[in-house]
C-alpha cells in the first residue's frame, strides 16, 4: 500500500467523518437530516472569514461552529416546532446556506466565486512521537493536522456517549421507538433539539477543516455533497459510528484513488470526479437491497424516518 | 339588519375567503417574510434595501426588453415548477429536475444536430427526446425508491452533479464541437424554437410551457391517474388498501415528472442556446424547488409563481450589474420563502397553534 495515498485517504475522510458523526446522531434519534452540507457550508465561510478578520485559527473554528449550530437551531426549531417537513426544510435551509455564503462572499469579502489570502493562518502538522517511527504505517498516520486527528478521536467519544451513557439510551429510544420513549416520560423535543444541536457542531467542525485545514481558500459550494456521501455511509453502517467512520475512510480512499488516477490513464477529469458520487450510490443501492430482504413485505410501502 | 342577513353576509364573506384569498394568502406572507430577511441581510452587507428592491423590480418588470427577459426565465421554471409539484403531489420528493432537465437538454441537443428532418416532426422528435431522457434519468430514484426502499431525496441530489458531470464529459470530450467552449455542434434550423423577441431569448417554448401546465390541469383534476395520484401524496397506505398499485403509479409520477423537467432542458436548448451548452443552467432545477411550494402543488399557481421567481431573477441581473449587489441574494429569498412556507406557518397555523397550546404543553414532533 502506498503510504502517500493512505495519507490522503486519511485526510480526505476527516470531513466525511465529522460530518457522519453529526448526522449519525439525529440519525439515531429518528431524523434524517438531510442539511449537513448546509451546515458545513456556512461554517466553512464563517470560519475563513473570522481567521481572516483575525488571524486566529482558533476564533476561526469557533465562529464555524457556532454558524453551523445556529442553522442547526433555526432547522430544529422549524422541523420540531413549527412542523415543516424535515426533508423541505432540509432542502430550504441547505440552498439558502450556499445562497447566504455566496452572497456574503461578495458582501463582506468582496470576491465572486473563490476566496483566500495570505493572512489565513494555517495548522502545523503534528508529529506523533512513537508512530511516526513505525516502520509501514508510519508515515500516513503521522503528521496530520489537529483537526485531522480530533475527528478520529471523536468516533469513540460519539460511540461511548450513544450506548454507553443515559442520554444515549434514550437519544436511541426517541429514534427507535418515539411514543415508548413519550410514555416513558422522556422529553423527545429535547432529545431532538439537543441531538440537531450536535449535528451542527460536528458539521461547524467538518466545515471549518474544509476551509482552514483541508484547503486554505473558501470557493461557493465547496463541500461537494459532502454532507450526502456521509449520510450514506451512515445508511451503509446502519447508524453504528465506528462502521460509519470505517466507511468514510473507504470513501476517502475511493477519491483519493481517483485523485491519483488520471496520472496514471488518461481519463477526463469529469469521470473521475464522478467516482465518490458513483460510489454513494451504490452504497445506496447495497443498503436498499439489504433492507428489502431482512424487511416482511406487507403492502408498507414507504419507510419512516 | 337581521341577524340572519348579517350572518349570511359573513358566511359569503368567508366563502371568498376560503376559495380566492386564503390561498395565496400563505405564499404572500411567505414572500414578505423572505423580503423583510433579506432587507435585514441587505442593510448588513451596507446596502439600502429599499433601493435594492426596487431595482430588482425595476430590472424584472419595467418595460418589454425588462419584461420579455423574464418572460425568458420564467419559461425553463414553469417546467421545473410542474415537474416538482407532480411529484410532490403524489407525496414523492423529486428535487433531481435539475439533473433531469440537463439529461432532456443533452438528449435535444444531440437529436437537433445529429438529424436531419423538417421543422415540422424535428422539433417534437427533439422535445420527445428531452422528455424521455428526463423520465430516464428520474427513473433512476424512482426504481430504487419503488423496489428498495432508498430514500428519493438523497439519490436524487446525488444524480444532479453525476448528470452535470456526464453532460460536461460529453460536451467536452465526447460530443465537442470544433472551438474553446465545451458545446455540442450548433443545432440545425429545422429544430430551432422561434424567438419573438429582440431583446431576450424569449421563444415558442413558453407556449410548451403553457401546455404542458394545461394538460397537467387537466390530468390532476379531470383523470383518474391524477386522482390516484393525489391520494399517494394524502395516504399511501389508504392508497394501497384502496386497491391502488402504489409502486407502479409511484414510478409512473416519478418519470413524468423526470420528463417534464426534461422539456426545460429541450426549450433551453432548442430556443434559447440552439445548442448544448456544459453547465448552461443558473440552478433552474432548483428553483423550481422554490416555484412549487409557492404554488402549493397547483399547476396554475405554477404559472404565476415561476413569473414571480422568473422576474426575481431578470432583476437580480440588473442588480448585479448596475449596483453589484450579488445575484445570489434571490436564492436567498427564495430559499426563505420555501422554509416558511413548509413550516405550514398560515392564519389555520396560528389560530390552531393558540388552541394546541391551551390543550397539550408539548408540541409534536
Amino acid at each position: 500500500m502506498d503510504s502517500d495515498l493512505a495519507y490522503s485517504a486519511i485526510r480526505i475522510a476527516t470531513p466525511l467523518i465529522y460530518a457522519a458523526l453529526g448526522g449519525l446522531l439525529t440519525y439515531q434519534a429518528g431524523i434524517l437530516n438531510i442539511a449537513l452540507d448546509g451546515f458545513m457550508i456556512v461554517a466553512a465561510f464563517a470560519a475563513i472569514a473570522v481567521a481572516y478578520a483575525t488571524e486566529s485559527l482558533m476564533l476561526g473554528v469557533m465562529a464555524g461552529i457556532a454558524s453551523a449550530m445556529v442553522l442547526a437551531a433555526l432547522l430544529a426549531v422549524f422541523s420540531l416546532r413549527l412542523r415543516a417537513n424535515i426533508f423541505i426544510a432540509g432542502i430550504a435551509v441547505t440552498f439558502l446556506a450556499y445562497g447566504l455564503t455566496a452572497l456574503l462572499l461578495k458582501g463582506v469579502l468582496g470576491q465572486e466565486g473563490v476566496f483566500s489570502s495570505d493572512r489565513i493562518p494555517t495548522f502545523a502538522p503534528l508529529r506523533i512521537p512513537v508512530i511516526a517511527d513505525l516502520p509501514i504505517v508510519g508515515p500516513s498516520l503521522s503528521g496530520h493536522t489537529a483537526l485531522v486527528y480530533l475527528a478520529y478521536l471523536l468516533v469513540p467519544v460519539v460511540a461511548f456517549s450513544l450506548y454507553r451513557t443515559r442520554w444515549g439510551l434514550r437519544v436511541r429510544v426517541v429514534g427507535e421507538a418515539q411514543d415508548a420513549a413519550s410514555a416513558a416520560g422522556i422529553n423527545i423535543f429535547a432529545i431532538k433539539f439537543e441531538t440537531m444541536l450536535l449535528s451542527g457542531l460536528f458539521c461547524g467542525l467538518a466545515g471549518a477543516y474544509l476551509s482552514l485545514g483541508y484547503v486554505s481558500l473558501f470557493a461557493k459550494q465547496m463541500t461537494n455533497e459532502r454532507g450526502l456521501i456521509a449520510l450514506a455511509a451512515i445508511f451503509f453502517a446502519n447508524g453504528n459510528p465506528y462502521w460509519t467512520a470505517a466507511v468514510a475512510l473507504l470513501f476517502g480512499a475511493a477519491t483519493a484513488l481517483s485523485v491519483r488516477l488520471p496520472q496514471v490513464t488518461g481519463l477526463a477529469p469529469q469521470l473521475l470526479q464522478l467516482i465518490p458520487y458513483v460510489v454513494t450510490l451504490l452504497a445506496l443501492v447495497a443498503v436498499g437491497v439489504r433492507k428489502t430482504r431482512a424487511r416482511n413485505r406487507h403492502g408498507a410501502w414507504r419507510f419512516e424516518l | 339588519m337581521s341577524t340572519e342577513a348579517l350572518a349570511a353576509r359573513r358566511r359569503r364573506a368567508s366563502t371568498l375567503m376560503d376559495g380566492l384569498i386564503r390561498p395565496v394568502l400563505g405564499p404572500i406572507l411567505a414572500v414578505l417574510i423572505a423580503m423583510a430577511v433579506g432587507a435585514i441581510l441587505l442593510a448588513a452587507v451596507g446596502e439600502n434595501p429599499i433601493h435594492v428592491y426596487a431595482t430588482l423590480a425595476e430590472g424584472g418588470l419595467v418595460g418589454w426588453p425588462n419584461l420579455s427577459v423574464s418572460l425568458q426565465l420564467t419559461t425553463p421554471l414553469i417546467f421545473t415548477g410542474l415537474a416538482v409539484a407532480l411529484s410532490f403531489r403524489a407525496g414523492l420528493w423529486n428535487i433531481g429536475a435539475e439533473g433531469q432537465m440537463l439529461m432532456g437538454a443533452l438528449a435535444a441537443g444531440i437529436l437537433g444536430y445529429a438529424v436531419s428532418l423538417p421543422a415540422a416532426l424535428h422539433i417534437p422528435l427533439c422535445v420527445a427526446a428531452a422528455f424521455l431522457g428526463g423520465a430516464l434519468w428520474a427513473a433512476v430514484p424512482a426504481l430504487l425508491r419503488v423496489c428498495l426502499s432508498v430514500n428519493e431525496l438523497v439519490v436524487c441530489l446525488m444524480m444532479n452533479p453525476i448528470a452535470l458531470l456526464l453532460t460536461g464529459y460529453v460536451s467536452a470530450r465526447v460530443l465537442k464541437a470544433p472551438g474553446p467552449t465545451n458545446k455540442l455542434p450548433d443545432i440545425l434550423d429545422s429544430a430551432i424554437l422561434p424567438n419573438f423577441s429582440l431583446f431576450s431569448q424569449l421563444n415558442a417554448g413558453i407556449f410548451i410551457a403553457l401546455l404542458a401546465c394545461g394538460v397537467i390541469t387537466l390530468v390532476n383534476s379531470a383523470t383518474v391517474r391524477g386522482f390516484e395520484w393525489k391520494i399517494l401524496g394524502v395516504n399511501p397506505r389508504f392508497a394501497h388498501y384502496a386497491g391502488i398499485n402504489v409502486g407502479r403509479n409511484a414510478l409512473a409520477v416519478f418519470m413524468v415528472s423526470g420528463g417534464i423537467a426534461g422539456l426545460a432542458g429541450a426549450e433551453q436548448v432548442l430556443g434559447v442556446y440552439k445548442a448544448y451548452y456544459d453547465n448552461f443552467s443558473p440552478g433552474y432545477g432548483f428553483d423550481g424547488i422554490a416555484v412549487a411550494m409557492l404554488a402549493k402543488n397547483n399547476p396554475t399557481g405554477v404559472l404565476f409563481a415561476a413569473f414571480l421567481l422568473g422576474a426575481m431573477n431578470a432583476g437580480s441581473a440588473v442588480l448585479q450589474m448596475t449596483m453589484g449587489v450579488s445575484k445570489y441574494l434571490v436564492q436567498v429569498l427564495q430559499f426563505i420563502i420555501v422554509l416558511v412556507l413548509a413550516a405550514q406557518f398560515s392564519f389555520s397555523w396560528l389560530r390552531a397553534g393558540a388552541r394546541r397550546r391551551a390543550a397539550s404543553p408539548q408540541g409534536e414532533a
